[in-house]
């Protein structure tokens, strides 16, 4: 048999090759997210339409004087109930953004075929779930953003506490986030479907976590079910950083919670991914549609 | 380093069985008799299994190109997958460039060029220099090199003119053109090519036909799978036919047709074909392997057999054509084909 020198591959492994790999995926999702226009459009409409369901409900319940918000104030501490429902809606939005990004990201490679392409180079394989928080995280700020800039310029929503705290409260959340939604795309890889459980999530998060109510006000079974819920402490620390001038200190029990979760989150999303990615080469899932 | 490219032994690979799919190619073990229950929320019945791949040996010499040849659901796209560790076998071992696919799975990626889904493996949102200097990163080859390696390629696959543009507005050729070159990146030493030639156009596939040769030339190891046997007999050094997860038969293209050289082929075109007369020209001494096939929409049927002595049969079978309303218009007498190999292996097309 006629037989040739046996080419050499142009692979040279290494943390930097895996740095660049991340970097590359990264960048793949930024542009192919670029390419789909229709976000602008959902950044500029979303951040109003869905709290507006809720302040007009508002409007409509505390009477046309408004003296109906006494009660609210009472209740909640906030006096002004639009800045205390966007904060709510906002956070809820986050994680139901992130639950169909994050989430469907490795779902949607394999049903476009592409993910089996990835799975088959020499990546380390959870880059592929990370690169794809990146871009989510910088639609997720303009998003954020966007909300604070139309909500202060359409209904004069005004901070009346730190911006940097209220920042440092969303930095410390991303971990339980994205940790949740790294645990999420495991599962849907394997199960395939998960609406259910996408719609039972954000469910949960609307009715125990308060997001347009005081927790307070819920039954005490349901208080005990809201503790478990990262974005129960997400929500009320955002309020006390963003409205009530709330202090590092007083907002540190929240955010040393919200660390805890982050790591039992991020742990969780890990080890379920190894699992799924195990059980994807024993089953053959990463190339069925 | 192994003396082989490629070595597998015994490899097998079992799935669950799923209910109302077929599984018509290969084995379904059923389950053990279930006991009867006692508890109803005891231990699950063990599942049906069904075996995709049944004990597959293969030592596959560097720088040869090995063809897979198979019907659909004989076993090659899955031994193909665990080749390329994307699936993990039941049971047996394989080596890649001299790697343990479990055991070594990265440096066994790291060793190979891999065509699998064709043109739906690269991104359509993307151009096609952009897929491509994404996976080179993802091939972890260093910057300057993955850049000129891309032009290289761009250059090679004459994607030159439309390389800045998305993939999306390519032609089926084209995208195959990028998941060829997305595999010829790293310069991978071994490269897995599942049906590369699917959906192209005749022009498009003996072009990339003449790539593949050129890509032996350059001392790449190939295996290569396909449904097309003209492309495996022009292409392969050595084939392998693989049925209900065997492979059945192993030599080179001119090996395998000895094996049925004393045979000929007689190859029909008929009108208003139907099955008794097939079994009635199958009841002739000496005929085996009968097919037939519509082609087109019109009533006309190509009709194939194997037999030992044609000059003996060939009366009988004009005998059995003529009359009601069934009509000869074609007939000839040719050497055995690899396809012919392959009916008279398995007693069905390629296509089946």
């Amino acid at each position: 048999m006629e037989t040739s020198l046996t080419p050499r591959s142009l692979g040279q492994p290494g943390f930097i090759s895996d740095v660049r790999a991340f970097y590359a995926i990264l960048r793949r999702e930024w542009t192919i997210f670029r390419r789909y226009p229709s976000w602008i459009i959902a950044l500029l409409i979303w951040p109003l339409i869905f709290p507006m369901m809720y302040i007009l409900t508002g409007r409509a319940l505390s009477g046309i004087d408004g003296s109906g918000l006494a009660v609210f104030t009472k209740l909640t501490g906030a006096t002004d109930f639009i800045g205390y429902i966007v904060i709510g809606t906002t956070v809820w939005m986050w994680q139901n953004i992130v639950l169909w990004d994050v989430g469907f990201a490795l779902r949607n490679e394999q049903m476009r075929g592409t993910l089996e392409s990835n799975w088959l180079s020499p990546t380390w394989r959870f880059s592929y779930l990370l690169g794809h928080t990146g871009p989510q995280l910088i639609s997720m700020t303009m998003f954020i953003l966007i909300t604070a800039i139309e909500f202060g310029l359409i209904f004069s929503v005004k901070l009346n506490g730190s911006a940097w705290l209220a920042l440092l409260v969303m930095l410390v959340s991303i971990p339980a986030i994205y940790g949740l939604g790294f645990a999420f795309a495991s599962i849907v890889i394997t199960a395939k479907e998960a609406h259910t459980f996408v719609f039972l999530v954000r469910g949960l998060v609307m009715i125990f976590c308060g997001i347009t109510f005081p927790v307070s006000l819920l039954p005490g079974w349901m208080q005990s079910i809201a503790n478990w819920l990262p974005q129960t402490y997400m929500i009320r620390a955002m309020r006390s950083a963003a409205f009530a001038n709330a202090s590092f200190t007083e907002l540190l029990p929240d955010l040393k919670a919200l660390l805890l979760f982050g790591a039992f989150w991020l742990t969780l999303g890990y080890l379920l991914f190894t699992w799924m990615e195990r059980r994807a080469r024993q089953t053959g899932a990463i190339g069925q549609y | 380093m192994s003396d082989f490219a490629i070595e597998a032994t015994q490899l097998v690979k079992k799935f669950p069985a799923r209910p109302g799919t077929g599984d018509k190619s290969a084995k379904t073990e059923s389950a053990p008799a279930p006991k009867k229950k006692l508890w109803p929320f005891g231990k699950k019945e063990p599942k049906a299994m069904f075996t995709a791949v049944n004990g597959v040996d293969l030592q596959i010499q560097r720088g040869e190109i090995f063809g897979l040849l198979g019907p659909n659901g004989a076993g090659k796209s899955t031994t193909i997958r665990m080749l390329c560790t994307l699936l993990e076998p039941t049971s047996g071992t394989a080596r890649v460039n001299g790697f343990d696919i479990v055991k070594q799975a990265n440096d066994v990626r790291r060793s190979l060029g891999t065509l699998l889904a064709g043109e739906r493996s690269i991104y359509w949102k993307l151009s096609g220099r952009e897929n491509l200097e994404y996976f080179a990163a993802l091939y972890h080859i260093p910057q300057a090199i993955a850049k000129k390696r891309v032009e290289e390629l761009i250059e090679r696959m004459e994607l030159k003119d439309r390389a800045n543009e998305l993939v999306e507005k390519y032609s089926t050729g084209m995208r195959q053109r990028v998941a060829i070159a997305k595999a010829l990146l790293a310069r991978p030493p071994i490269l897995l090519l599942d049906e590369p030639t699917l959906g192209l156009d005749p022009q498009a596939a003996r072009r990339l036909r003449e790539l593949i040769a050129e890509l032996k030339q350059e001392g790449h190891t190939i295996l290569l799978t396909t449904h097309y046997m003209e492309e495996a007999d022009q292409l392969s050094d050595r084939i392998g036919i693989i049925d209900t997860g065997k492979v059945i038969a192993l030599d080179t293209p001119a090996g395998l047709k000895r094996h049925i050289e004393q045979k000929e082929v007689i190859k029909l075109e008929v009108t208003g074909w139907h099955t008794e007369i097939g079994d009635k020209i199958k009841s002739i001494a000496g005929i085996e392997n009968l097919m037939s096939r519509q082609q087109g929409e019109a009533d006309m049927w190509e009709v194939n057999m194997q037999a030992h002595n044609s000059r003996t049969a060939i009366p009988r079978i004009v005998e059995y054509i003529s009359g009601n309303g069934t009509r000869l218009v074609n007939m000839n007498i040719v050497k055995p084909s690899l396809e012919d190999v392959f009916i008279n292996l398995t007693g069905k097309a390629l296509r089946d």
